[in-house]
């Protein structure tokens, strides 16, 4: 695909123990000299340790029938039950495939357009304009989801929408969009593009900034074209940017926006919208199922886990870096 | 040079570090303080006192968009001598904030559970003990004595009182609709459901405000099939409220062929366009507005919302006339309605919060002054000749209905018992129609439609019964939708069958016949 040949990583050495006391006593020595800047990580280690791994202790309630009066060191255990029921359970395929839709839709709709975008972008020459249209596309990421589905739902229903008073008035069919199970799926891409593919442009627009312009120049002499540029050198130069943000995308696959998904849901789509999230709130918030919707959580989290580490692997093996 | 610079950015990084710590620092201690000058002021108030006030948390349903100022509060504060904080919490999502706080251990001292099927929802933990058990000690209150025995009897957990309700007339259902558009169409109201059928068409097709353009249809509903339009409808056709007897078997109210008929009913409706399109994702608001800016001119829920109703829709029409009725018969030549079981909300005390006798017995206390004419009043109607004034013994509220919102309305939700129990005064309605569907809720109890699964125990109806309920009111939207047919319908009665509705069934049935 790229013209730019990487060369390829050599492969680990076995380090002897020397070698390894030597490297720690050298890594406390650096950790001395920065050791400002390792205070400055403090926060966020300390955010990480309470925020995200402190909670994980909850997790122990789905192998209980969890009774919030008699806490996590009092409520019986009952090993996999809520696995069992979850997995057995007549919903579980149709909320696994929903859920794995979504994500579908996620990378391979949602993923490329900031990407595109960003080249288009990158394009334009008149700054003034080019920035004008930034701020503008970015202005959605600032909308909550309530707003967006309150616009979209204005906008769609059937009683005085105004898409379907357009298509009225052209002699078409009126279309229930809100109450079908087909237009589910495009409603939310769309939505999801229309909030966050203007904000998703920021972190291509800064990679490409570092691109060299003299490679641009070498090769307009060469004789390239705009779109030669493109595809040679734009992409290619932010190529590791796109990987890395590809994993971190992978790596939310479970998190398709509860909030989004669930204002959507109506009695005609939950057979196609009913998502781990959605299932979770409703089993434990409203219906007080909190063991087995610790469950399901616990499941969600170990499938968002795997796909990380075999899309970092993938990463690694097209000689890309990884995110660790 | 490359140094400096990062040691300059370093620098700034930790200065602004430094800045948000304090500004959090801050802001607590000054939080901290208004609190202290809070409590300085209170405790001069009731300085003259020989008594600390008592201070407890109650957590309530908001109905109101806005947390009320509490004046009212104030003045309840000082006649029970306590002091309240009331956790607000908006009614939209009061069930996740319920459960959230169960879940945490974090309910306050009285708990508010918002209606008949979170109650079931928590009988659970009422059965292992988590609640305080009241009969023991309800004889030491004059006032709370007189809560109705027949309403307490449906709020028992095996035979035991946990809970002080909230009185609700029984049946409240009812149509609202456009008086001036039925007189200029020469539509009476409508008695029989085929009538009733009439009016959503002629509402529809008939152009009854005259604009010479086809603008209105008949009902607007919601995404509700309970407090909505569907379940009162359903009444009318006979449909038991719930569940119903057939052959000397309960069964759920979906697998009658009254209900079927209802369905049938409401996409015959939706299919000629004689209800709003897409209710069943429309919300309260967007129905009401419907009715409110002249779009749909029937509505169907409680008869008492005329007023609320009336007061906005007038501000937009001010020729609006609107009326209330109730007597829709089915083809059976029946009219029926269904019933709540006399509550509509109930008050708890959890063990976990309420840790002493001493502490129930104050709480309590303070409930059974509740139940008093001077105090309720305050709560119910707020302080006289500012939120109301006193006609022949009944209370008018202002007309600024935006102050009452503000200062009054939510306290309402703090209320036990009823008007009739707690000696508050009763309405004075200038408003005609209000007036007529006080009277309309009187008469409905002549025709009610019981739950005869109140006073029964499911206990897988208890775990699942939510769940499985979503899969029969998707149904119930697809059929009216016409998105699956008959077979699809049974399809999902045999999937709620089978998913623990036959044991739902087992288990009601085996209560039932001991």
């Amino acid at each position: 695909m790229s013209s730019i040949v990487v060369p390829k990583l050599k492969a680990k050495k076995k380090l002897s123990a020397v070698d390894r006391k030597r490297r720690r006593s050298e890594l406390w020595r650096r950790i001395k000299r920065n050791k400002m800047i390792y205070l400055m990580i403090l926060p966020g280690i300390i955010y990480f340790l309470v925020y995200r791994y402190l909670p994980m202790y909850g997790l122990i309630i789905s192998f209980q029938d969890y009774k919030p009066y008699l806490g996590i060191t009092g409520s019986p255990w009952v090993g996999f039950t809520h696995f069992e029921r979850l997995f057995t359970s007549p919903e579980f395929w149709t909320i696994f495939r929903n859920t794995l839709t979504l994500f579908a839709l996620q990378i391979f709709v949602y993923f490329p357009i900031p990407i595109i975008i960003s080249l288009m972008l990158n394009e334009v020459r008149h700054s003034l304009y080019k920035r004008g249209i930034q701020t503008l596309i970015y202005i959605p990421h600032f909308m909550s989801w309530v707003v967006i589905v309150s616009i979209s739902f204005v906008m769609l229903t059937l009683d005085g929408g105004i898409i379907n008073s357009v298509l009225e008035s052209l002699g078409f069919a009126k279309i229930n969009f809100l109450m079908s199970a087909e237009w589910f799926r495009p409603i939310y891409i769309i939505q999801v593009i229309w909030r966050e593919a203007g904000w998703g442009t920021i972190v291509f627009l800064a990679a490409i900034t570092a691109v060299d312009p003299q490679l641009y120049e070498a090769a307009k002499i060469d004789g390239a074209n705009r779109f030669r540029q493109i595809w040679h050198i734009t992409l290619p130069a932010i190529r590791s940017v796109i990987i890395v943000l590809l994993i971190l995308k992978i790596g939310n696959v479970l998190e398709l926006g509860f909030e989004h998904v669930y204002l959507l849901l109506n009695a005609s789509n939950r057979n196609v919208g009913e998502i781990f999230d959605t299932y979770v709130y409703v089993a434990g918030l409203q219906q007080g199922q909190f063991s087995y919707s610790a469950a399901v959580g616990f499941f969600k989290g170990v499938v968002g886990l795997i796909m990380v580490v075999i899309a970092n692997r993938l990463a690694k093996a097209f000689n890309e870096e990884g995110i660790y | 040079m490359m140094l400096s610079c990062r040691k300059f950015v370093m620098g700034l990084m930790f200065v602004m570090l430094a800045m948000i710590l304090l500004a959090c620092n801050n802001e607590s201690a000054s939080s901290d303080e208004v609190e202290g000058g809070n409590d300085e002021d209170q405790s001069m108030d009731v300085g003259e006192e020989d008594q600390e006030p008592f201070a407890f948390t109650i957590m309530a349903n908001l109905h109101t968009p806005e947390v009320p100022a509490e004046t009212v509060l104030e003045e309840i504060e000082q006649l029970t001598n306590t002091e309240i904080e009331i956790q607000w919490v908006p009614d939209n999502n009061y069930e996740d904030r319920l459960n959230t706080a169960f879940a945490t251990n974090t309910l306050p001292e009285a708990v508010f559970l918002k209606n008949q099927s979170t109650f079931i929802q928590f009988r659970d933990a009422i059965q292992d003990g988590q609640f305080w058990e009241l009969d023991p000690y309800l004889d030491q209150f004059e006032n709370l004595q007189k809560l109705k025995d027949n309403v307490q009897d449906n709020t028992r957990v095996d035979g035991k009182l946990y809970t002080l309700y909230q009185g609700r007339p029984l049946s409240r259902q009812g149509i609202i609709y456009r008086k001036d558009w039925a007189d200029y169409l020469g539509l009476e109201a409508p008695t029989t459901t085929e009538e009733f059928f009439e009016m959503a068409r002629a509402f529809t097709e008939d152009d009854p405000n005259q604009s010479g353009s086809d603008n209105t249809f008949g009902i607007t509903d919601r995404n509700d099939l309970i407090y909505g339009a569907f379940k009162t409808v359903a009444s009318w056709f006979n449909t038991p409220n719930n569940w119903g007897e057939r052959e000397g078997e309960l069964l759920p109210e979906f697998m009658f062929d009254e209900y079927f008929e209802t369905m049938e009913y409401f996409k015959a409706l939706h299919e000629n366009g004689y209800i709003n399109q897409d209710f069943p994702v429309t919300s309260k608001v967007d129905q009401q507005e419907f009715f409110k800016n002249g779009s749909a001119g029937i509505y169907i829920g409680s008869m008492g919302d005329v007023v609320s109703i009336y007061s906005d829709a007038v501000t937009i029409n001010p020729d609006v006339e609107l009326d209330v009725h109730n007597y829709v018969e089915g083809p059976t030549g029946e009219y029926g309605i269904w019933s709540i079981p006399g509550y509509g909300n109930l008050v708890m005390f959890p063990k976990s919060s309420v840790e002493t006798e001493e502490k129930l017995l104050k709480i309590l206390g303070f409930f059974d002054q509740m139940m008093t004419p001077e105090v309720m009043n305050y709560a119910y109607w707020g302080i006289e000749d500012v939120h109301y004034e006193v006609i022949d013994g009944r209370a008018l509220p202002v007309d600024d209905t935006a102050l009452l919102d503000r200062e009054v309305r939510p306290y309402q939700a703090i209320e036990v018992g009823e008007a009739e129990t707690n000696g508050r005064y009763e309405g004075y309605f200038d408003y005609e129609p209000k007036a007529k569907s006080e009277d309309l809720f009187i008469d409905n109890e002549n025709y009610l439609i019981e739950d005869p699964t109140v006073p029964l125990y499911s206990e897988t109806f208890t775990r699942d019964g939510a769940r499985l309920e979503q899969i029969i009111t998707d149904a119930t939207y697809q059929y009216i939708l016409g998105q699956i047919d008959q077979a699809g319908f049974d399809a999902a009665v045999e999937n709620w069958k089978s998913q623990g509705g036959q044991q739902i069934i087992d288990e009601f049935n085996e209560n039932y016949s001991n």
